[in-house]
């Protein structure tokens, strides 16, 4: 067998830097006493019955043993209805409780990892927004979907299986060396390989399958591509590309399965060996033990039978080691949520009004790059305020540190006198409120989707916000009205509909002061205006901040800011502004003929 | 076919009439594989069988006293021992090989289909069914054909351990042989239960990681307005759903361990009790029962193959189905009668709409929808929503094709259409890669990609993908952008896919708002870029936006599917009152004050679309 060389692309090495942290060895190892800790009881009782049904298999061997002594001594009454009596009930025995034991094991498995998946889930819902727009919801996703994956195999299967297989080897070998002690020597001949040859593989398993899924993971990605680009990539002639692309993803997928292979091609009869080398000895010793008269042949029968009986439990550790390894790493991603504090806040910091302050704010998302330069801006109570400015100037930064998202660097963003990062996100949330450009529908019910705003509204009060905002027309006319599934699987919205529920979810939320982030940008733009304008009314008297791709959002507004290169270069009303004769005023002539 | 030699230069052209023929179909295409796995089954099989008698020879050795005979059995048993990790270790490669090229070559029939349908697919299937087929049902098609060769393999050893334990020991053998099929059929009638459960447990499970995504995908809303309870909830009882299915589809996989414990321990007393009487009345020898007892227990290893075949096809057909129903897709395309690259105006007989050659022609659609419609109808070959079936009936309807330079788009073959033409849509899709490779799209080779970037105003992206970049130098080019662009803003997007197109350079350049994402600032110099680098080609942009209209050379106003107004922007603004109201969006009541009454129509037209 020659061996295979390392593929050289490693398909699970991150693309993109993981953007939230791993646990470390230490997090994790903590958790799993927790978890073990939490199912202690469970586990006793799992070990308990495995133990019984361990026990009840190796009666067969035992009075098999001793039938071949009798018959070897010419004994002529056998008493074999009290064997045969025994054997029936041993057997009964370990029927039961291998029943017992595979279900507790299941109810084991599935509980803990019901556990883990809401524990993570709880964690996810309490990371600081901060965190979240800066990390966005990628690693997030994966981790939720592709490690509990990977964990629910685990879990389910290599925890419990583990601790059978461990039990089982165990009690075999001490059934052995009670039976005839000189024979558990045989054992100790047949381990040097093993662990010699398991060291090997472990060393190398774990990554190598982890590249494996990637690499898996990373054809089926390509498919799905090719599937949601069909019209991209049909425009631009892609097809033969795409088909190049897959066939490239194979080779790389097929290139770590030919490495795992070869692998297990020197696992398997490493394994074989062990389990034959095991038999053989036990036999060979034991047969020359018997032949000098140190033991019967009772004990070499039940001895041999017992030692055929080890290749269930090194299979099973073995087959499940792996994946607990495999799972490790998952594991490690999913604690590392935990790692993050939970968004800090003092609950004592109350606003005192709602005069929202910028105050020689300076930002940037790495060291040394400060995006917002000294920004000062005061926006009075029910003041509509329009942030105009060419890409990257840093309009939507400076909104989100309105928004309380944020912290600034140098400076303070203040409502009501109460600096926002000191508060909780909590608490920010029922003063001011973000809406932008991601107008998630959840899956769920229309009354789901408009009830998180705000929890245990009625009916009616839905409706109304559904009014407000234009979308009660197509709401209406739902055969289910608000119980209709929308979101994937269910109904589908258009972008627009999804923009009015995002509007609907703010206007139940009600807060008083609001950070519009191109929020109206996926509808047509004229109905983007209507909906501006019905929106106003129910936003009379709320503090606006309108981040405006569109002038005629600037047009409508109380106060424009031009933001420029992190710094506001024009502060006025439209009229104001036009008659300045700046920037805006160039581009307003320009927009509007 | 080996690993090391995937893919398939030609994946071949599968069997779709149904799912077990699709199966049928791959199992004949790998038959050598299918051969040389179930040799290497055979050997494996028959050499841990061989152990039994080994086994017995060694106890009877013992029982005689004989030490050269244990010394010989010590050797065979070596013998068996290499046979057997060779017959294991080989088996694996060629079953695994066989498991691995049938998935590869399902991916890759998966792969072409895809590329063949383009926009046409997701017409016809919903795109989640064609990705489950490749993340799911490709994994247990390639198990179960991977799985005969192995279950033949097992068989036939039953079939000759039984025939050898006959030979050996009449008497027990045809205890072990009478026995054999009850210990296989055993448990299959509890399969479909069991596997029904199991897909229960499945598709819950699938709906609670739907459940978290999706709360994942929106944590941000969540996060921002509240409601993380309603959530988690919700979350919360899908998950124990999933625990209590689970738990109920493991009661009946622990009835199965159950009943496979119990039925050999039968026939192990049964073997044990029979045998014993046998060997007191001196009829069989001491190391013959011991040899009958071990292959027993041995013969439960192939034993165990007739429950995965079953179970592997009960989970493989369903999944063969699914993917025969993507695999049988054909796009349907109507023969093509002239070929060749024609250029010249494009020009739509339905609408009217007229663009010229060489210039920059902007059209200006009170609805968006249509807009849609009509710039994906002036690329030719436009999908139908109607149901393939009634194609001959819905082609009597079609309008007439649009025309380039006089050639009827239809009538060219699809790819020499879109090489004519090129549709943006609204919504492109970035292709996950490095910006090299996004903008690395069959062209014209005139325009490089540097000044295609520059005029779609893509500096600020270019300085945000720097910064990540993995080059030392910082090369942007080598940055990776993610799938569909996520790390992007929803303006950056648009620019690069305008930037691609414009790479492309084609005879005409269809535009759909695309620069609708983009900030006002930004807008005119993207308008200005577009225009300087498609001199003298044809191009169509759908815009509603002033900024974009007053650079066009020409404007054209469609109206309920007619072009209603040709002109420049600012004459049809000072003469057309219906293009004013889509363009300058001016408020009810202004509209009001300016216009006659011919334009009302127009008006609550707005009023009932917003």
């Amino acid at each position: 067998m020659i061996g295979v060389a390392v593929p050289a692309y490693d398909p699970a090495a991150p693309e993109s830097a993981t953007t939230l942290p791993v646990g470390t060895p230490t997090t994790v190892r903590s958790y799993v006493r927790e978890l073990l800790r939490r199912h202690r009881g469970r586990f006793t009782v799992l070990v308990a019955f495995n133990a019984i049904a361990v026990v009840a298999s190796i009666v067969g061997p035992y009075l098999l043993g001793g039938l071949v002594e009798d018959l070897s001594d010419g004994v002529r009454d056998l008493h074999l209805e009290r064997t045969a009596g025994m054997f029936a009930l041993a057997l009964i025995v370990q029927t039961v409780f291998t029943r017992l034991m595979r279900l507790r094991s299941a109810m084991l498995g599935e509980e803990m990892l019901a556990d883990l998946r809401e524990d993570f889930l709880v964690r996810s819902v309490k990371l600081p927004p901060g965190v979240l727009e800066r990390a966005g919801t990628g690693d997030l996703l994966s981790r939720i979907t592709t490690d509990i994956d990977r964990l629910a195999n685990a879990m389910r299967e290599a925890v419990p299986q583990l601790a059978i297989g461990v039990v089982w080897a165990g009690l075999l070998l001490a059934a052995l060396t009670v039976t005839a002690p000189p024979l558990a020597l045989s054992v100790l001949i047949a381990l040097p390989v093993l662990i010699l040859g398991c060291r090997w593989y472990f060393r190398r398993a774990p990554s190598a399958y982890r590249s494996e899924a990637a690499g898996y993971a990373a054809v089926a990605a390509m498919l799905a591509e090719t599937v949601d680009a069909g019209r991209t990539v049909e425009a631009h002639r892609l097809g033969a590309r795409r088909v190049a692309l897959s066939d490239t993803r194979i080779t790389q997928w097929a290139a770590w399965e030919r490495y795992t292979l070869f692998l297990r091609s020197v696992l398997f009869p490493v394994i074989n060996v062990t389990y034959v080398t095991i038999l053989g000895a036990v036999l060979m010793l034991g047969g020359w033990f018997v032949i000098e008269g140190w033991l019967t042949v009772g004990q070499l029968t039940t001895g041999a039978l017992l030692a055929q009986m080890m290749v269930d439990p090194i299979g099973l550790i073995l087959r499940w080691y792996d994946e607990l390894q495999v799972a490790q790493v998952s594991l490690a991603r999913l604690v590392g949520v935990r790692e993050i504090e939970p968004g800090a806040g003092d609950a004592e910091v109350v606003p005192d009004g709602r005069d929202v302050r910028a105050d020689e704010v300076r930002f940037g998302y790495r060291a040394g790059l400060d995006v917002l330069h000294r920004v000062s801006l005061d926006v009075a109570p029910g003041t509509r305020l329009a942030l105009v400015g060419p890409s990257g100037a840093g309009k939507s930064t400076l909104g989100r540190l309105l928004a309380g998202i944020y912290a600034p660097r140098t400076g303070e963003v203040t409502l009501g006198g109460a600096e926002l990062s000191r508060m909780r996100a909590e608490d920010v949330r029922t003063h001011v409120a973000l809406v932008n450009q991601e107008h998630h529908v959840f899956v769920g019910s229309l009354r789901d989707n408009l009830l998180l705003a705000r929890t245990g509204a009625e009916d009616a009060e839905l409706w109304a916000s559904l009014a407000a905002v234009d979308a009660d027309g197509w709401a209406r006319s739902l055969a289910e009205g608000l119980d209709t599934e929308v979101g994937s699987g269910g109904l589908a919205l258009t972008p627009a509909q999804a923009q009015q529920i995002a509007l609907a979810r703010l206007v139940l939320a009600d807060p008083h002061t609001l950070v519009l982030d191109e929020a109206t940008s996926l509808l047509d733009p004229r109905a983007a205006r209507h909906l501006e304008r019905s929106l106003a009314r129910v936003l009379d008297g709320r503090t606006v901040v309108a981040i405006a791709h569109r002038l005629h959002t600037a047009h409508d507004a109380d106060v424009i800011a031009v933001v420029e290169g992190g710094r506001i270069s024009e502060l006025g009303s439209h009229d104001e502004l036009v008659t300045a004769d700046g920037a805006y005023a160039a581009l307003w002539r320009s927009w509007h003929g | 076919m080996q690993i090391r030699d995937l893919p398939y230069p030609d994946p071949g052209d599968p069997d779709v009439r149904s799912g077990p023929r699709f199966l049928l179909w791959l199992g004949r295409n790998q038959l050598g594989g299918q051969l040389r796995s179930m040799s290497w089954g055979l050997l494996h099989q028959c050499s841990i069988a061989g152990l039994s008698p080994a086994v017995g020879l060694a106890v009877q050795a013992v029982v005689d006293r004989s030490g050269t005979r244990l010394a010989w059995t010590g050797g065979l048993i070596a013998v068996l021992g290499v046979l057997i990790a060779l017959g294991d270790t080989m088996l694996h490669r060629t079953a695994i090989t066989n498991w691995i090229t049938a998935a590869a070559r399902v991916q890759q029939l998966l792969a072409r289909r895809t590329a063949e349908l383009g926009s046409a697919l997701t017409r016809r299937v919903a795109a989640g069914e064609v990705v489950a087929v490749s993340t799911g049902d490709v994994e247990k098609i390639g198990w179960f054909v991977e799985a005969v060769s192995r279950f033949a393999a097992a068989a036939a050893a039953l079939v000759l351990i039984c025939a050898g334990l006959l030979l050996y020991l009449p008497s027990l053998g045809i205890l072990v042989t009478v026995s054999v099929p009850l210990l296989a059929l055993a448990v299959l009638p509890l399969l479909p239960r069991a596997t029904k459960r199991a897909d229960l447990q499945r598709e819950k499970a699938g709906k609670a990681t739907e459940l978290a995504s999706d709360t994942v995908a929106g944590l941000r809303v969540l996060r921002g307005i509240g409601g993380e309870e309603l959530f988690l909830g919700r979350y919360r009882r899908a998950s124990q759903e999933v625990r209590e299915a689970a738990v109920h589809s493991a009661r009946m996989w622990s009835l199965i361990s159950a009943v496979q414990v119990l039925l050999p321990g039968v026939l192990l007393i049964s073997l044990v009790v029979y045998g014993a009487v046998l060997a007191r009345d001196g009829r069989i020898g001491v190391g013959q029962l011991v040899t009958v007892y071990s292959a027993a227990t041995l013969m439960l290893f192939p034993l165990r193959h007739f429950e995965e075949i079953a179970m592997a096809y009960s989970f493989s057909r369903p999944s063969a189905q699914r993917a025969v129903r993507v695999l049988s897709l054909h796009r349907t395309a109507g023969p093509s009668t002239v070929d060749g690259a024609p250029t010249g105006a494009l020009y739509d007989p339905a609408t009217g709409l007229m663009a010229p050659a060489g210039l920059f022609t902007a059209v200006v659609c009170g609805d968006p929808d249509e807009a849609g419609r009509l710039a994906e109808r002036l690329g030719g070959h436009a999908q139908t929503d109607s149901d393939p079936e009634s194609d001959e009936g819905a082609a009597a309807q079609k309008p007439p094709s649009v025309l380039l330079g006089g050639v009827p788009l239809d009538e060219l073959p699809l790819d020499s259409a879109r090489t004519a033409v090129l549709v943006q849509d609204k919504d492109p899709v970035l292709l996950s890669g490095t910006l090299r490779e996004l903008l690395d799209v069959p062209s014209s080779g005139r325009v490089t990609p540097e000044e295609a970037l520059a005029a779609a105003q893509c500096g600020d992206v270019l300085d945000s993908l720097a910064q990540a970049s993995p080059a030392a130098d910082g090369d942007p080019m080598a940055t990776r952008i993610t799938e569909r662009g996520r790390s992007l803003s929803g303006g950056q997007r648009q620019r690069l896919a305008l930037a691609r197109s414009l790479v492309t350079d084609p005879e005409a350049l269809v535009l759909d708002e695309p620069t609708s994402a983009v900030d006002s600032h930004t807008e005119a110099r993207v308008a200005a870029g577009i225009k300087a680098l498609r001199q003298g080609r044809t191009t169509v942009a759908f815009a509603s936006s002033p900024l974009l209209l007053d650079l066009a050379d020409r404007v054209v106003l469609v109206h309920r599917g007619t072009v209603v107004a040709v002109g420049e922007h600012r004459e049809l603004l000072d003469t057309e009152p219906r293009y004013r109201a889509v363009v300058t969006r001016e408020t009810d009541d202004e509209i009001a004050a300016l216009t006659t009454g011919c334009a009302t129509g127009t008006i609550e037209e707005i009023e009932e679309r917003a």
